[in-house]
């Protein structure tokens, strides 16, 4: 008896169609054999699949069962093949038929429930792009799959229960897509309001946050350049329906999507610690997953301690950060991560802390300076278009009437953000660029127009501060973001005199 | 031991029984050579057929078809090949043979509980 069930595997963020193949034969000794390139996972399967069912209440049948998973020349991994299988040969005794144009999908637990299995969502849209009507998924899983319009996603839990279905006993109905609050990636734990003092390092948070600019902030210890950069994600618009499916497939593929979760509307935030592996940071393995890069795309990458990270890992996010995508090329598979990020850096002025402090006397020589600026590398400080500088808290913000000032909340700062990155969007509408830090060179000709007076300051800076070619165009793409903040159309002189300040001051001692 | 013996000695009795009635013709009973036994030779639609049987008395300590595994079946297979060049002469109207397995449950008092043919196990 031959019988064929429909499923898929994810490489990366691609899926790839699998047909589980079934013989089921009176002939030859009873057992049950899995062949195509099935990994350890998947031949582990075997066992789920011969325990669920007798817990089920079912008989597993005592034939001669081969498996085949076709096409049989790509590895498998995974353990989401339980289901297709186990129906497989449950359709064999139990004489259903099974739907066609479906997909199945799923982990299986030795008690016959489905468990939540990782990249349903990514199921789903292959689903629909490839014409199937029907996909069977975990109940834990559905959620994210039922985002997809156009295919009808069941949520299963039990063996039994899909079973009961296809025997028409009892009917299932398609899962309706509920938005959740994603535990782990929700708001920001700080109010910019919280924050003392440091209203220039606020603004430039404000201006990278417009324009989706990198940020290094150098500062003595305690002066709030972590706290800035974890409220950086309450002042981020919400992700667009695009952007969330793109953010949402890399957390799918990697298994990061909670059990019931949904969809990914708010930016991600991640800050690896600087122990963290190159293949963490950047992706990697001999089935390539992706590293933090990818899982912060369209969010923030946060790198305290810049200068703490071993050297190749800064190098590493060089390419990423210009192509804002990183393909991973292993033996066994050659896979594309997107990786279009904001990345903010923080770092000590000194191995101390407290070069430049007002009270505090630095106790480094110059050679230590200078060996602790070194680490950071050269040409990443050149991708990172604002610097700033976030300087000690002075003694008299702590004061009872400093307090009582009113500050900004986030929520008025997030207006403005979202009012210039609507004039971002307007611009870029025919281009294939969302944000200003996306611009290319020209992009910068065609949009940035710049009034005779603010050239003639750009000019002086240039000669005076040595600028090289590429800060040149980073200071008309802050300038651009400032002018947009602003609502101005045309690059004015203090919008470009705003934008020089944040030039890198790191080398200069 | 010596239960162990007798009880392949019910099954096997049991099985030749089973196996007469659906129409194969026992050649031999345990033959014998350096490297181990083959339980039956029969023959059956000009073809010989090996058997193997396993008995068991109950089911808690393992099915009878989970102790015929990948060594005993190259085992039967060098067996019966063995056997073909020994008895060479008188089986050479018969070009064809396979290899089946008789699994036998027992229960306590040595009554039949099930018996199973499976045919051609070396597919």
């Amino acid at each position: 008896m031959f019988i064929k069930v429909q499923s898929a595997t994810n490489l990366g963020l691609d899926t790839i169609g699998v047909d589980i193949e079934l013989n089921i034969s009176n002939k030859g000794l009873p057992g049950f054999e899995i062949v195509g390139l099935a990994g350890k996972s998947v031949g582990e399967s075997k066992e789920r699949v011969r325990t669920a069912i007798a817990n089920s209440g079912m008989e597993f049948p005592q034939k001669r069962i081969i498996v085949n998973l076709a096409p049989a020349d790509f590895p498998k991994e995974g353990s989401f093949y339980d289901l297709p299988i186990a129906i497989g040969i449950l359709s064999s005794i139990l004489e259903f038929k099974i739907p066609e144009k479906s997909l199945f999908f799923g982990e299986l637990s030795l008690d016959g429930t489905l468990r939540h299995t990782r990249g349903a969502l990514l199921l789903a849209l292959f689903a629909r792009e490839k014409g199937f009507r029907n996909i069977f998924v975990p109940k834990q899983s559905s959620n994210e799959a039922a985002i997809i319009s156009g295919i009808k996603v069941f949520p299963l839990q039990t063996l039994q229960e899909l079973v009961s279905n296809l025997l028409g006993k009892i009917k299932i109905m398609p899962a309706k897509y509920e938005q959740k609050r994603c535990p782990g990636n929700g708001f920001s734990e700080f109010d910019m309001a919280e924050i003392l003092g440091q209203e220039q390092a606020k603004r430039a948070v404000e201006i990278a946050a417009s324009g989706g600019h990198n940020i290094f902030m150098v500062g003595s210890p305690g002066s709030g350049k972590t706290m800035l950069a974890r409220a950086v994600p309450g002042i981020l618009p919400y992700l667009d329906e695009k952007e969330s499916l793109e953010v949402t497939k890399v957390y799918s593929a990697s298994g990061n999507i909670p059990p019931d979760g949904s969809i990914i509307t708010i930016c991600p935030f991640r800050s690896p610690h600087h122990t963290i592996s190159q293949i963490g940071l950047v992706g990697g393995g001999s089935n390539p997953s992706p590293g933090e890069i990818s899982l912060a795309h369209r969010g923030v990458l946060f790198l305290d301690e810049f200068p703490e990270f071993p050297r190749s890992i800064m190098e590493a996010l060089r390419q990423p950060i210009e192509d804002g995508v990183l393909t991973i090329a292993r033996s066994r598979a050659r896979v594309k991560y997107p990786a279009r990020f904001m990345l903010i850096a923080s770092a000590n002025p000194c191995p101390c802390g407290y070069l430049y402090h007002p009270k505090k006397a630095c106790v480094c020589s110059e050679r230590e300076i200078k060996k602790y600026k070194k680490r950071i590398s050269g040409p990443i400080l050149d991708r990172i278009d604002l610097h700033v500088e976030v300087p000690v808290v002075e003694a008299d913000a702590f004061s009872e009437d400093e307090k009582k000032r009113p500050r900004e909340f986030s929520s008025a700062v997030k207006q403005r953000v979202l009012l210039a990155r609507e004039i971002q969007r307007e611009r870029f509408l025919n281009e294939n660029i969302f944000i200003n830090a996306e611009m290319k060179n020209k992009h910068i000709k065609k949009y940035c127009l710049i009034s005779k007076q603010a050239r003639q300051i750009l000019n002086q800076a240039i000669a005076s501060f040595n600028l090289s070619a590429r800060s040149y165009f980073k200071m008309i793409k802050i300038a651009r973001t400032i002018a947009d903040l602003s609502k101005t159309e045309i690059i004015g002189a203090n919008h470009i005199a705003e934008a020089l300040q944040y030039r890198s001051k790191f080398y200069e001692t | 031991m010596k239960h162990n013996k007798t009880l392949g000695r019910v099954g096997e009795d049991m099985a030749t029984e089973y196996l007469q009635n659906k129409g194969y013709k026992i050649v031999e009973q345990n033959f014998q050579n350096k490297w181990g036994e083959i339980d039956l030779v029969c023959e059956k639609d000009n073809r010989l057929v090996f058997v193997e049987v396993k008995t068991r008395i109950g089911e808690q300590f393992g099915l009878p078809e989970d102790a015929i595994n990948k060594n005993k079946i190259n085992k039967l297979i060098k067996n019966s090949q063995a056997y073909m060049v020994y008895k060479a002469n008188k089986i050479n109207n018969i070009y064809m043979y396979r290899i089946d397995a008789v699994c036998i449950v027992l229960d306590e008092e040595m009554n039949l509980k099930r018996i199973n043919l499976y045919e051609n196990i070396t597919m």
